[in-house]
């Protein structure tokens, strides 16, 4: 039995002020396995990544739960400590390539800055792993790309870039953010592909945020289906689609459109499943302010 | 087929750089200004100060009973206004400088702190600001003179005292943004200290705000250094400014129009100048631009 790379307990977090924004999550991810969150938007997913990787916004708070991250127990290190223990052995692998490279920085220095400065290798390594994995996602003279500046290579070429820089640092762990989202169809698969390639050959784990069932299919290992900050439905990735256990879940894959029979209507979520989930989770909320 | 659509995607789009007519002509003017104002004792054809009664309000050349060697024509008191202009260039191009430059400093550092550290930094900062705008600041500037005494370092000192708000405001709003960015979250990620990141990621992209602010203030500071000459608060009367010219010229404007004009043209270049080069120099280096 593998030790997991990442094990979140019972996480409830919670805005200043009382919404709640995730109830009670429990996941675990281990080494080489991709575990896809999947939801809505709102649902929670982004915050699940945010919280291992200490980047949460400064209104939310940690209400309960833990998360362990390669060994450390980070809720109980110091912000010093913790942002040290995150950055040594966890990568982003962020939405929007337009916005996630600094503009006014060559993208050289963008990936080998936190090898450098944070992990303590020496500038030739950083270079030569930096050129090593610019190559093996695929980018034509990376030389020249280290050279460049954002501004000067297209979307999924950037994109390209933010993968390499994320497993540049040899991560245990990577969040993934939707990182197709912002992408066309067509490059979505390439990307795709690059990380599930990547991912296998360093055996990273990867925490896959996504809205996007198909996606979920096509690169993970294990789901998290969440709705309203609250898991629904964990199991593997074969079985939910399978057999889908819980209400949610057969919706969610009912509404996927389906490339074999492109004249069927859509079929949404239907509203009385969520109005129904909506008040279940009110009423579990109510209980748990009642036992505090 | 495959490696086809990806040299696609490889591609590097080509930097393409126009030149900038804005840019170099304003250019152009500052430097014949710098030019005048480091070279003005070798340049100026008469000693500004001088005054000969008997060669009053001399017409430009060009005009009958000009004299060939009072180009631009001479004022009420008989002075070179060629002259006066180069040397009037020395203060104006000395306050836009001084003035400016700790207006920048000021205003920039307090903005950058406010909108990078957020919350009761902020708070204080953008109050502070608040009640600072609220007040005239022509008005202010002449109180602030009135108080510090007249003299160049009181007028430098009071327009930084008045315009470091602009800085503030904006560098501030532009901190928020880029602070924000994605690239922000990923140095953070990666274990950079709150003061790398401001130093190494947020400040380099908001110093062509910065660059093009401060050329528009040169302009502002300019004017305003004009003014106090205007209404006699700037610099005493022994040394010319353009400011203090236009005061003299509007006295006689009926009948010796160019003791007005000249020092009027004068400064609408120079501070059109300024205004342009800081957009010129926003177009330039604002690597969204590009």
């Amino acid at each position: 039995m593998t030790v997991p790379t990442l094990e979140i307990q019972s996480l409830t977090l919670g805005l200043k002020g009382g919404a709640r924004l995730l109830r009670d999550v429990s996941l675990s991810v281990k080494p080489g396995e991709v575990h896809a969150l999947v939801g809505e938007s709102g649902a929670g997913k982004s915050m699940i990544g945010k919280a291992v990787l200490g980047v949460l916004p400064p209104s939310v708070q940690t209400l309960s739960g833990s998360i362990n991250l390669q060994g450390n127990q980070l809720d109980a290190l110091s912000p010093a400590a913790r942002r040290q223990a995150v950055a040594s052995v966890a990568s982003l692998i962020p939405q929007d390539p337009l916005t996630a490279l600094n503009p006014s920085r060559r993208i050289g220095p963008q990936i080998t800055d936190r090898l450098i400065k944070r992990l303590g290798w020496k500038a030739d390594d950083a270079q030569r792993r930096a050129l090593e994995l610019l190559d093996r996602v695929r980018i034509r003279d990376p030389q020249r790309v280290m050279a460049s500046y954002p501004h000067e290579l297209s979307g999924g070429m950037r994109q390209r870039v933010l993968i390499a820089a994320a497993f540049a640092p040899r991560p245990k762990l990577i969040v993934a953010d939707e990182p197709t989202t912002a992408l066309d169809v067509t490059v979505q698969k390439q990307i795709l592909a690059l990380i599930r390639e990547l991912q296998q050959q360093e055996q990273t784990a990867v925490l896959f945020v996504t809205h996007d069932m198909g996606v979920v299919a096509k690169i993970s290992q294990r789901v998290s289906v969440l709705f309203a900050g609250k898991v629904m439905e964990s199991s593997d990735t074969a079985d939910i689609f399978s057999h889908p256990k819980h209400p949610y879940t057969q919706a969610l894959i009912m509404a996927t459109p389906r490339y074999t029979h492109p004249d069927e209507a859509l079929r949404p979520v239907p509203a009385e499943l969520i109005a129904q989930l909506q008040r279940e989770i009110a009423a579990d909320d109510r209980g748990a302010a009642h036992v505090r | 087929m495959a490696d086809a659509a990806l040299t696609a995607v490889t591609q590097p789009r080509a930097r393409v750089r126009k030149p900038n007519p804005r840019l170099w002509l304003s250019l152009t003017w500052i430097l014949i200004v710098v030019v005048a104002a480091v070279g003005a004792q070798w340049l100026a054809p008469h000693n500004p100060l001088e005054q000969d009664l008997l060669l009053e309000r001399l017409p430009p050349l060009g005009f009958s009973g000009s004299e060939a060697s009072y180009i631009l024509g001479t004022d009420s008191l008989g002075r070179d206004v060629l002259s006066r202009l180069i040397y009037g260039a020395r203060i104006a191009l000395a306050v836009a400088l001084a003035a400016s430059f700790a207006a920048c400093l000021t205003g920039s550092l307090l903005g950058l702190a406010a909108g990078y550290f957020g919350g009761w930094t902020d708070r204080i900062v953008s109050r502070f600001i608040d009640i600072w705008m609220s007040f005239p600041p022509v008005l202010f500037a002449v109180l602030l003179v009135a108080v510090l005494g007249t003299g160049l370092g009181s007028v430098i000192l009071a327009i930084a005292i008045i315009d470091w708000t602009r800085f503030a405001r904006v560098v501030r709003a532009e901190t928020m943004v880029q602070s924000r960015m994605d690239y922000v979250y990923s140095a953070r990620i990666g274990g950079a200290t709150r003061l790398r990141i401001l130093a190494a990621e947020v400040l380099p992209n908001v110093l062509p705000t910065i660059a093009a602010l401060l050329a528009l203030e040169m302009g502002v500071a300019v004017i305003v250094e004009a003014i106090l000459s205007f209404v006699n608060l700037s610099i005493s009367s022994d040394s010319p400014t353009w400011g203090s010219m236009i005061a003299e010229g509007r006295a006689t404007l009926h009948f010796a129009w160019w003791v007005l004009v000249f020092p009027l043209v004068v400064l609408f270049l120079t501070v059109l100048s300024f205004s342009q080069l800081g957009q010129g120099l926003k177009d330039q280096f604002d690597p969204l631009s590009r």
